[in-house]
C-alpha cells in the first residue's frame, strides 16, 4: 500500500515537472527568435514566402494558442514535425539515442570503476603521495573545460600519434533495429576518445567522493572491529567499506549518467558524435521548436526515471531504507 | 603514462614507513592496475586504426543533408549533396555560364514559349529511360504537390503556365509572361522520375526507398544530418565517375572538420576556416579556394525618420542620417576593406565593390574596391551636416559568415577615424533576423547569394514590392525608380552579352548612390589530402565528388 502511494506521489510529481518544463521550454524558445527565418532561405525568400511559412507552421497564432495545440498534440503522442529535418520530432530524438546511450554507458563504465578504485585507494592511504596525486589531479580534471580536454585528447590521441580517429561514429552494426558503434571494432575505436573525454571529469568526481567516504568509514568502530577480527584488508575494503560509501556514489553516478545522456553537447560537437546533446543544441540554434520540446521532454523523463531507479537501488544497497519503508 | 611507475614507487616507499599492514593491502591492487595498464598499452598495437576501403572517397562536409526530397527546400545544405543523385536540365559552369545537362539545347520559340531538347540514352538508377514526361512530372510536383513551409522551389516555376511533352525528347513550356532567363531556373531544379500514379511524398523519400535520379552516383544509405553513402552509377551517360564509393560525413564544427582532415579520417573537408589554412598546409594537406558568388555588405535603413541607436555625440536622437547619400558615401569611403580581407579573412576573401566578384557575368568593370580615404570622407560628412559625426549601433550576426563578428569591430575602428562612433552589436543569426525584422536596427551587416547578378540586384536593391516580388532583401527600403527601370529593362533581355552589359550599367548607376556598402566576397576553402590529386572549385560552393580528381598511380 505504502509503496503504491509513494509511486503515485512520484508519478504526480513527475507529471507536474514535465508540465512546468514544457511551459518554460516553450516560452523560452519562443522568446529567442522567430523560427520562420531559419525555415525559409533568408537569402532568397520573398515576404510572401515568409508569410506562407508562418501560416503553414501555425506561428501566426497567439502563443497561448500555440502552446495549447502543442500540449493537446503531445497528449496524443505527437510532438510535431521538425521544422528543419521534416521528420517526426520524437522519432528524430529516438534515432539519435543509440549514439548517446552507448557513449554515456562506455564513459560511465570507465568512470565508475576507475573513480571508485582510485578513491578507495587514496582514502585508504590518505596523506600519502598517492593520495595527494589523486586529490590534485582530480581538482585539475574537474576544473579543465571539456572542450579543451576534448581538443587535447584529439591532439594527443589522433593528430600526434594517429592511434584513434578524430571523430565520427565509424562503422556501426544493427541491433534491435538501431545502429550501434560499440558492436564493431572500428566503431568502438571511434567511441574511445569521446568516452574518455566524458569519463575523465567523472572519474575525478567519483574518486573524490569515494575518497572522503572511505576516510570517514575507515575511522568507524566496525572497521576497527573488522581489523581486530583479522579480516584481510582487501576484504574490509571491498566488503565493508565499499557498500558503506556507495550511497552517495550511486546517487552521483545516476545524476551524472543523466547529464551525459542529455548535455554531452561539447564533447559530441567536437568529436562529431551525432547524439542527443548535439541535436538539442543544433535545434536550439535553429529554433526548431518541435525537436527542442521533444528532446527536453525526453531528458526530463530520463532524469525522473534515473532518480527513481537510484532510489530503488538505495533500498537494495541499504537495509535501513528497506526497513524504514 | 610514463610517469606512473615512479609515483607508484614513491607511494609504496611511504607506506612501508607506516606499517606493513597497508603495504600488503596495496599489492594486489597495484599488480591488478599495472596489468590493466599493460593490457591497454598492448592493445594499442593489437588494434589497427580505422580500416579504410582503398577506393572510397570520404568527405567531411558542413552541408547538413536534411531531407532526401530534392524539391522540399531550396537550401545549399540539401542541394549540394543531392546533386550526386539527381541532375538538372542545365548547369552553371565555374564562370556561371549555362551548360547543357539533361537538356542538350534550348531556345525560345516565342516570347512566352520555350523548347528544351533532352539528352538521349539517359537512364535512371532503376533502369528506366529518362523522358520528357519526367520533366513534366518534376515541374508539376514542384508547382502543384510539394507543400513545404519554406516554399521549396515554387518560385522557380511560378511563371510557368503549362508544360507538355510533344515527343519523348522534347519539352515545351508555356509561360504566363516573358521569362527570358527561364533556362537559368532549370539550373536549380532536380529532375525526378515519374513513379507511375500520383506523386511521391516527402515522407516516402525520407523513409529511404532509394531515391532514383540520373546522376553519376547512386544512393546507398543515409542518416539525416549525419551521413550519406553513395555508389558509382556505372551506367552514367557522361564520363565515368571517378570514385567507386563516396561517403559524406556531416561535421558542422569547423575544428572537427580540420582535425578529421589532419588525421586522414577524410580525404576532403569543406568550409575550412581561413585561420586554419596555414597549419593544414604545414601538415601536408592541400588547399583549393575560389571567390564565392555572393556578397557581404552593410545595409542602411533609409526609410524611417529616426532610427534606434542613432544619436548625436551628446546622446540626443537625430534625424535618420542615412537618407543622405553623402553620409552613405562617406561611410563607404571610410571602410577599410583591406583589413577585412587581409587580416580577418587571412587573404581568403576579395574586397567587394559590387554584388559579385569582378569578372563574373553581369559585373561592371568600372567598379573596383577603393582604398579608404578618411580625409575626403570627413569632408563629405561635414558637407552633409555632421562635422562632429554621430553615434550608431552596427548590428550583425555572429558565426554565420566567415569574419562576420570581427568585421564589425574593424569597421567600428575605421569609422571612428571620421568621428562616427560605432557600437558593434552581434547576436546569433536567428535572433539577429528576428530583431532586424522587428525594426530594432538602423544599419546592419548582411549577406546574400544568388545564381546571377540580376537575381541579387532584384532582391537587394530594387524597390520593395511584395506584389511583383522585387526587393525581397531590401530591408532598408531603398527606392530608386531610375534603377528599377534599368534593371527591369536588363532583365527583359535574353541571356548573353547584351543583358550582361545592361546589368553592369545598372550596377554602375545604383552603386553611385551607395545604397549598401559592399564589403567582401569570402572564399570557399576546401582542404584535401594525399589521395586527391585536385579539387575543382565552383563559386556556388557546393562540395561534390564530381569536382574531386583522384590521384592515379
Amino acid at each position: 500500500m505504502a509503496l503504491i502511494s509513494v509511486a503515485l506521489g512520484r508519478l504526480a510529481q513527475a507529471f507536474l515537472l514535465l508540465l512546468a518544463m514544457s511551459l518554460v521550454g516553450f516560452l523560452g524558445i519562443h522568446s529567442v527568435g522567430n523560427p520562420v527565418f531559419n525555415i525559409v532561405n533568408i537569402e532568397t525568400a520573398t515576404p510572401e514566402d515568409i508569410r506562407n511559412a508562418t501560416i503553414a507552421l501555425g506561428l501566426d497564432q497567439p502563443i497561448w494558442h500555440q502552446y495549447g495545440v502543442f500540449i493537446s498534440n503531445v497528449v496524443r503522442g505527437n510532438f510535431g514535425t521538425s521544422y528543419i529535418y521534416h521528420m517526426p520530432a520524437f522519432a528524430l530524438v529516438i534515432s539519435k539515442l543509440p549514439a548517446t546511450l552507448e557513449l554515456a554507458c562506455v564513459a560511465m563504465l570507465i568512470a565508475a570503476p576507475v573513480g571508485v578504485g582510485l578513491g578507495l585507494l587514496a582514502g585508504r592511504q590518505s596523506g600519502t603521495v598517492f593520495d595527494r596525486i589523486v586529490l590534485r589531479s582530480s581538482v585539475f580534471a574537474l576544473s579543465i573545460p571539456s572542450f579543451w580536454l576534448s581538443m587535447m585528447l584529439i591532439l594527443a590521441g589522433a593528430i600526434l600519434t594517429g592511434w584513434f580517429p578524430s571523430g565520427g561514429r565509424g562503422a556501426t552494426a544493427s541491433f534491435l533495429g538501431q545502429e550501434w558503434s560499440v558492436l564493431t571494432r572500428n566503431g568502438f575505436w571511434h567511441l574511445f576518445l569521446p568516452a574518455l573525454a566524458l569519463a575523465i571529469p567523472n572519474i575525478a568526481l567519483i574518486a573524490r567522493l569515494s575518497r572522503s567516504g572511505t576516510i570517514e568509514v575507515e575511522n568507524l568502530d566496525f572497521t576497527r572491529f573488522c581489523r581486530a577480527k583479522g579480516l584481510s584488508p582487501r576484504r574490509i575494503l571491498l566488503r565493508h567499506t565499499l557498500p558503506n560509501i556507495s550511497m552517495p556514489i550511486v546517487t552521483i553516478i545516476g545524476l551524472q549518467f543523466g547529464g551525459m545522456l542529455a548535455f554531452a553537447v561539447v564533447v559530441e560537437s567536437i568529436f562529431a558524435w551525432p547524439g542527443v546533446g548535439k541535436l538539442l543544441i543544433d535545434s536550439i540554434q535553429l529554433l526548431d521548436r518541435p525537436v527542442v520540446m521533444a528532446t527536453l521532454t525526453f531528458i526530463s523523463v530520463t532524469f525522473v526515471a534515473l532518480n527513481a531507479f537510484v532510489d530503488l537501488f538505495h533500498a537494495v544497497l541499504d537495509p535501513r531504507v528497506r526497513l524504514s519503508s | 603514462m610514463e610517469s606512473l611507475p615512479p609515483q607508484w614507487g614513491n607511494c609504496t616507499q611511504k607506506t612501508k614507513k607506516e606499517g606493513t599492514f597497508i603495504m600488503r593491502s596495496t599489492k594486489p591492487f597495484r599488480s591488478c592496475l599495472l596489468s590493466m595498464l599493460l593490457i591497454v598499452v598492448m592493445s594499442w598495437n593489437i588494434f589497427p586504426g580505422a580500416a579504410r576501403a582503398q577506393d572510397e572517397l570520404r568527405i567531411a562536409t558542413s552541408y547538413k543533408l536534411m531531407t532526401l526530397d530534392p524539391h522540399y527546400a531550396n537550401l545549399n545544405e540539401n542541394t549540394s549533396l543531392l546533386s550526386h543523385i539527381y541532375e538538372r536540365l542545365v548547369y552553371q559552369d565555374e564562370k556561371l555560364d549555362l551548360k547543357p545537362g539533361l537538356a542538350v539545347s534550348w531556345r525560345a520559340t516565342s516570347e512566352t514559349q520555350w523548347q528544351f531538347k533532352l539528352r538521349e540514352n539517359v537512364r535512371f538508377h532503376d533502369g528506366s529511360p529518362f523522358t520528357a514526361d519526367d520533366v513534366v512530372y518534376t515541374i508539376e510536383r514542384i508547382r502543384d504537390f510539394v507543400k513545404s513551409p519554406n516554399g521549396g522551389f515554387r518560385s522557380y516555376v511560378s511563371g510557368i503556365k503549362s508544360v507538355s511533352a510533344p515527343d519523348p525528347l522534347t519539352v515545351v513550356i508555356e509561360t504566363s509572361g516573358p521569362v527570358p532567363n527561364l533556362p537559368l531556373s532549370f539550373s536549380s531544379i532536380f529532375v525526378m522520375h515519374r513513379p507511375g500514379q500520383g506523386f511521391q511524398t516527402t515522407q516516402e523519400l525520407n523513409a529511404g526507398h532509394a531515391p532514383v535520379g540520373t546522376g553519376p552516383y547512386r544512393f546507398e544509405s543515409w542518416s539525416s544530418g549525419e551521413m550519406l553513402k553513395l555508389k558509382r552509377n556505372n551506367d552514367y551517360w557522361g564520363d565515368k565517375p571517378d570514385w567507386p564509393e563516396v561517403t559524406f560525413r556531416v561535421i558542422e564544427s569547423p575544428a572537427a572538420r580540420v582535425a578529421a582532415l589532419t588525421t586522414g579520417d577524410v580525404d576532403i573537408a569543406d568550409a575550412i576556416p581561413a585561420r586554419d589554412v596555414a597549419s593544414l598546409k604545414q601538415r601536408g594537406a592541400k588547399i583549393a579556394s575560389v571567390g564565392a558568388a555572393r556578397i557581404n555588405f552593410i545595409q542602411f535603413d533609409v526609410e524611417r525618420e529616426t532610427l534606434p541607436g542613432v544619436t548625436d555625440k551628446s546622446g540626443v536622437e537625430i534625424a535618420n542620417p542615412f537618407k543622405n547619400p553623402l553620409v552613405r558615401r562617406a561611410l563607404a569611403m571610410a571602410t577599410d576593406r583591406g583589413v577585412l580581407v587581409d587580416k580577418i579573412l587571412a587573404g581568403y576573401g576579395t574586397a567587394a565593390a559590387q554584388v559579385f566578384p569582378n569578372g563574373l557575368p553581369g559585373t561592371s568593370a568600372n567598379l573596383t574596391p577603393e582604398a579608404p580615404n578618411y580625409e575626403e570622407a570627413k569632408a563629405l560628412l561635414a558637407e552633409a551636416g555632421f562635422p562632429e559625426g554621430f553615434h550608431v549601433v552596427l548590428a550583425g550576426p555572429a558565426g554565420r559568415y566567415p569574419g562576420d563578428g570581427e568585421s564589425l569591430q574593424a569597421i567600428a575602428q575605421s569609422w571612428a577615424r571620421i568621428g562616427v562612433a560605432v557600437q558593434p552589436a552581434t547576436s546569433p543569426f536567428s535572433v539577429f533576423n528576428t530583431r532586424r525584422a522587428a525594426g530594432d536596427y538602423a544599419l546592419w551587416y548582411g549577406g546574400t547569394s544568388g545564381e546571377t547578378v540580376d537575381v541579387i540586384l532584384h532582391a537587394l536593391l530594387a524597390s520593395p514590392d511584395p506584389e511583383g516580388g522585387s526587393g525581397a532583401l531590401n530591408f532598408g527600403h531603398y527606392r530608386n525608380q531610375a534603377f528599377d527601370q534599368m534593371l527591369a529593362k536588363a532583365q527583359s533581355i535574353e541571356e548573353g552579352l547584351e543583358r550582361n552589359n545592361a546589368l553592369a550599367e545598372a550596377t554602375d548607376f545604383v552603386m553611385a548612390d551607395q545604397p549598401i556598402i559592399p564589403l567582401y566576397h569570402f572564399h570557399h576553402i576546401v582542404g584535401y589530402g594525399a589521395r586527391v590529386a585536385a579539387y575543382a572549385m565552383h563559386p556556388r560552393g557546393w562540395t561534390t565528388a564530381m569536382q574531386t580528381l583522384p590521384v592515379t598511380e
